[in-house]
């Protein structure tokens, strides 16, 4: 197991530095800079500037140089925020993001798995045609139709809520509800046919032969190689689940990582595009191999090979 | 298999694949209802404008927000009689503060005749019908929708395109040739498949924010990044084709590589590719449209549906309804293409790695 995860540690070096190469020349190339500002700006200031964030060295130097940095976690200041370092920008608005994720995968997975637990043991049935709909629903409505129906009816006519913020505890709702309602649909689905495969298999026709109360059979036998389509579900997930956060952060106004990043491409930051880019990529890869350790130690199919 | 009675069937005909597939279809009644939704959409937006002839820029400033089912009198105001175009349009209650002389009489006389004239200036009535209200600028809001819907419809289906010429190339390609190139090339997939792509096509929207050929930079980016999966598809495909004995024998008896690849294997790579690109289309709406939600997709004058859902939200307190209609037609929009691709998937019985 633990050279599975070093090497796996090991193959997201050249990912990460693909990452790296892409962005840098994609943000150097793109029109416009830090230093290009509507007002006049006398030049030697310009050049000061150029000189005291490294770019009057030649670009293969500078790509260099901030290659570096980033190993070293030593990261350059911004241009767009004077005296911070996309550390300290990425520490302040990433656990916005987190809580805001988070909340939304508890709400996917509460929802979801005993929805379709529900739907695979009561197979064609209302039980398993009103939850199945609902998700393909789930599935069909974006994130940005949701978002601001759900700001209609619960923050303006029903006046539970309020309509965009992340001050009070009862603000948390409406962003998580938007975010994971699509993951929730994804994941009844996912759990359903899982579900349905175990529950015709042999091992859980032997619990039910030996006397386990239904509920034993599905929940403790089955529900347990059931999820595993869910468990592998969950690593494109929390990259959706990133670039969903970029929808939700706008609708609801919420001062999370992923409109820190937004306004950083529009002042054309390039230090914290290039931080936060490379944050991201880190963040999935991360979370793709903890899916795989979990998948490894629920599915004992796989703990051998 | 169920047939309808009227089609007789000769049991000893041999039937196609196709045709099979085709019934199978028919008795699927969702995606029946899918098809026929489409059909019916793609209709109102490219053949509407013909019969609902408002103009989706035409801006009424003093009739914001408007009812849906809302009938206003206007006035056109033309400095020269014969212009085809009006110089402005505006309502009675500007008419009469800014053009009247003699308020009361004028009113009547252009409630009466229909057109006035005072002085060099030509003044002519008219009524117009909107059917689902109108937005914050007055423009009308079905007509800007069946715009939205055409670019909308039009990006998702050159983005497919692009994605499916790339995915259709490399998956024949790799699985064709096999072996070490095979390798190399599921590789690259692999690890594009690990890029948090969306952000980069987030950060290169915003970056070429300024780009004249915008809308070109969408469909790139769009096709780039939903090629992956079509290629694996599609190897996955040509990896079971090509050992079987038509490829066998066309090899065998000296036809050039390039003529398999074409001629032989790409015929029977029909099947799933028309499956996956039904399914791709209504992603790769989803994928615009939240590009342009968060303003980052076409300009102001090519709104699609995204930019109508977001100049929604921002005045769904006061005017929901402008809200409400753009998310309806692109849900149920969204909703039937996924259907049909449902169906048809299980039409053509492809097994797809999704799900």
């Amino acid at each position: 197991m633990l050279t599975f995860i070093l090497k796996r540690l090991g193959q997201a070096i050249p990912v990460l530095l693909a990452i790296y190469t892409i962005t840098f020349f994609m943000i150097r190339l793109a029109p416009g800079g830090p230093f290009s500002d509507e007002r006049k700006v006398a030049p030697h200031i310009i050049e000061r500037q150029m000189e005291y964030y490294g770019y009057n060295e030649p670009l293969p130097v500078q790509f260099v140089n901030t290659l570096v940095q980033h190993v070293k976690l030593d990261l350059p200041p911004l241009t767009s925020h004077i005296g911070l370092t996309a550390a300290d920008i990425i520490s302040e608005s990433f656990p916005v993001s987190l809580e805001l994720g988070l909340w939304a995968m508890f709400i996917a997975l509460m929802l979801g798995i005993p929805a379709g637990v529900v739907a695979a043991s009561r197979q064609n049935s209302w039980l398993d045609y009103t939850p199945m709909s609902l998700a393909m629903t789930g599935i069909c409505l974006p994130t940005f139709v949701v978002g601001p129906v759900l700001a209609l009816v619960f923050g303006i006519y029903l006046r539970w809520t309020s309509v965009a913020g992340w001050a009070g505890p009862i603000d948390r709702m409406l962003p998580s509800l938007t975010l994971g309602l699509y993951y929730a649909a994804y994941i009844a689905r996912l759990t359903r046919g899982g579900m349905l495969e175990i529950l015709s298999s042999d091992f859980v026709r032997t619990a039910r032969a030996k006397g386990a109360s239904e509920f034993r059979a599905v929940v403790v036998h089955a529900l347990r190689g059931g999820i595993l389509p869910v468990i592998s579900f969950l690593g494109p997930a929390l990259a959706g689940l990133v670039t969903g956060s970029f929808v939700v952060e706008t609708i609801f106004q919420v001062p999370g990582l992923g409109r820190h990043f937004v306004l950083a491409a529009v002042n054309r930051d390039h230090s914290l595009i290039l931080s936060t880019v490379l944050f991201y990529a880190s963040l999935i890869m991360l979370a793709n191999l903890a899916v795989d350790v979990l998948q490894v130690l629920l599915n004992p199919k796989l703990r051998y090979k | 298999m169920r047939l309808s009675p009227n089609i007789s069937v000769d049991p000893e005909a041999p039937r196609s694949l196709w045709a099979d597939a085709f019934q199978r279809l028919l008795d699927n009644r969702l995606a029946l209802f899918g098809l026929g939704f489409f059909v019916f959409i793609s209709a109102l937006c490219y053949l509407g404008p013909f019969v609902y002839r408002l103009n989706p820029d035409s801006q009424v400033l003093a009739l914001d927000s408007q009812l849906p089912f809302a009938n206003v009198q206007l006035v056109e105001v033309r400095y020269d009689a014969e212009k085809a175009t009006p110089d402005e349009t505006t309502t009675l209650d500007d008419f009469v503060e800014v053009y009247a002389k003699n308020p009361e009489a004028d009113l009547a006389a252009l409630a009466q005749s229909g057109t006035l004239v005072l002085g060099d200036i030509h003044f002519r009535t008219l009524s117009r019908f909107h059917l689902l209200g109108t937005d914050s600028k007055g423009r009308d809001i079905l007509a800007r929708i069946m715009r939205g819907g055409r670019i909308s419809l039009g990006v998702a289906f050159l983005a497919t395109l692009t994605a499916l010429v790339i995915g259709v190339n490399y998956g024949l390609i790799s699985g064709y040739f096999g072996g070490r190139v095979d390798a190399l090339m599921m590789r690259v997939v692999d690890i594009l498949y690990a890029l948090p792509f969306l952000i980069f096509v987030i950060l290169l929207m915003i970056l070429f924010d300024g780009f004249r050929f915008k809308i070109l930079l969408v469909f790139i980016a769009i096709g780039a990044v939903e090629w992956l999966t079509m290629a694996r598809i599609v190897r996955g495909q040509v990896l079971h084709l090509k050992e079987q004995d038509f490829v066998a024998a066309a090899r065998a008896t000296g036809v050039k590589t390039f003529s398999i690849l074409t001629k032989h294997l790409a015929p029977n790579l029909l099947g799933p590719v028309i499956v996956y690109s039904t399914l791709l289309i209504p992603a790769v709406m989803l994928l615009e449209s939240t590009l342009s939600f968060l303003g980052l997709g076409m300009q102001a004058n090519m709104a699609s549906w995204g930019t109508l859902i977001k100049e929604g939200q921002e005045s769904m307190r006061s005017a929901p309804w402008q809200l409400i209609a753009p998310s309806l037609f692109f849900s149920a929009t969204l909703f039937a293409m996924n259907f049909l691709g449902d169906g048809l998937r299980d039409a053509l019985d492809v097994k797809s790695d999704k799900d």
